[in-house]
C-alpha cells in the first residue's frame, strides 16, 4: 500500500513536472522568441563566429580553449592541485612502514 | 595473497586496454573538430591505466609505474597549455595567434592541422589529465594502514 501510494506520488510529480516544462502553457523562464535573441547574443555569436576567429569546428572546444580560456586555466590548476594534494596525503607514512 | 584478477579478466584486459587508449588518443587529437578534448580523452586513457592497475594488481603496476615520470609530465603538460596561451602574449593572453598567420597548424577549418594552438592545448591536457588521475589512483591504491 505504501509502496504504491509512493510511486503514484512519484507519477504526480513527473506529470506535474512535464506539466511545467511545456513551453506552451506552463511556466516561462524569462523571455521567449526575438526578445531571447536581444539578451543571449553571445550564443549566436559564438556559433556565427566560432570557426572564423578559433577555427575549431567543434565550437565547445572553441569556447573552452579561446574564449573561455581563463576558466579552463583555472580548472587545470584546481586539477594540479587536486592530485598533488592527493599524492602528498595517501603517500605511505614513516610510521605505518614499521 | 594475490591482489590480480583472474585469468579471463587478465586476456579481456590485455585485448581491451590498447583499445580504450587509441580511442582515448583520437579523442585528444581530434579535440578541436569532434566531441571531445583534452580532459575527456585524457580520463579515457587513465581509464586504461586503471583496467591494467585493477586487472593486474598493485604488483605489476609497481613496475611500470615511475612517479618521477609521471609527477615530471603532469608538470610539463601544465607548462605547455600556459605557453601555448602565452603565444599570442603580444595581443592578449590567450590570443590565438597561430591562426590565421601562423607558420604550423593554419590549414581550412576541418582539418587535422588546424585551428591554431587547440591541437596544442588539446595534446598538454590530455596528458596533464592522463598523468594526474593514473597518479591519484595508484596513491589511493598505495595507501593501505592495515596489514595484510
Amino acid at each position: 500500500m505504501k509502496r504504491t501510494l509512493a510511486f503514484l506520488s512519484l507519477l504526480f510529480v513527473l506529470g506535474a513536472l512535464l506539466y511545467i516544462s511545456n513551453p506552451e502553457y506552463g511556466l516561462k523562464f524569462g523571455l521567449g522568441g526575438e526578445d531571447w535573441k536581444n539578451l543571449r547574443y553571445t550564443d549566436d555569436y559564438y556559433i556565427t563566429h566560432g570557426v572564423e576567429e578559433v577555427g575549431g569546428t567543434n565550437i565547445v572546444t572553441d569556447i573552452v580553449f579561446d574564449y573561455r580560456g581563463y576558466d579552463t586555466l583555472g580548472e587545470a590548476t584546481v586539477l594540479f592541485t587536486a592530485i598533488a594534494g592527493a599524492v602528498a596525503l595517501l603517500r605511505p607514512w614513516r610510521r605505518d612502514e614499521e | 595473497m594475490s591482489d590480480d584478477m583472474g585469468v579471463i579478466v587478465k586476456t579481456m584486459a590485455r585485448a581491451t586496454i590498447p583499445l580504450i587508449g587509441i580511442f582515448g588518443a583520437y579523442v585528444v587529437s581530434h579535440g578541436h573538430l569532434t566531441p571531445g578534448g583534452g580532459f575527456q580523452g585524457g580520463a579515457t586513457i587513465a581509464g586504461a591505466g586503471v583496467l591494467f592497475l585493477i586487472a593486474f594488481g598493485l604488483s605489476e603496476m609497481k613496475k611500470r609505474y615511475d612517479k618521477h615520470l609521471y609527477s615530471a609530465l603532469e608538470g610539463v603538460g601544465g607548462l605547455v597549455f600556459l605557453g601555448a596561451a602565452m603565444l599570442g602574449l603580444g595581443t592578449a593572453f590567450f590570443y590565438n595567434t597561430l591562426w590565421h598567420n601562423g607558420p604550423v597548424f593554419n590549414g581550412d577549418p576541418g582539418t587535422l592541422l588546424s585551428a591554431g594552438y587547440l591541437p596544442i592545448m588539446n595534446l598538454a591536457v590530455g596528458l596533464k589529465v592522463f598523468t594526474g588521475l593514473v597518479s591519484a589512483m595508484v596513491g589511493i591504491a598505495l595507501y593501505r594502514r592495515w596489514k595484510s
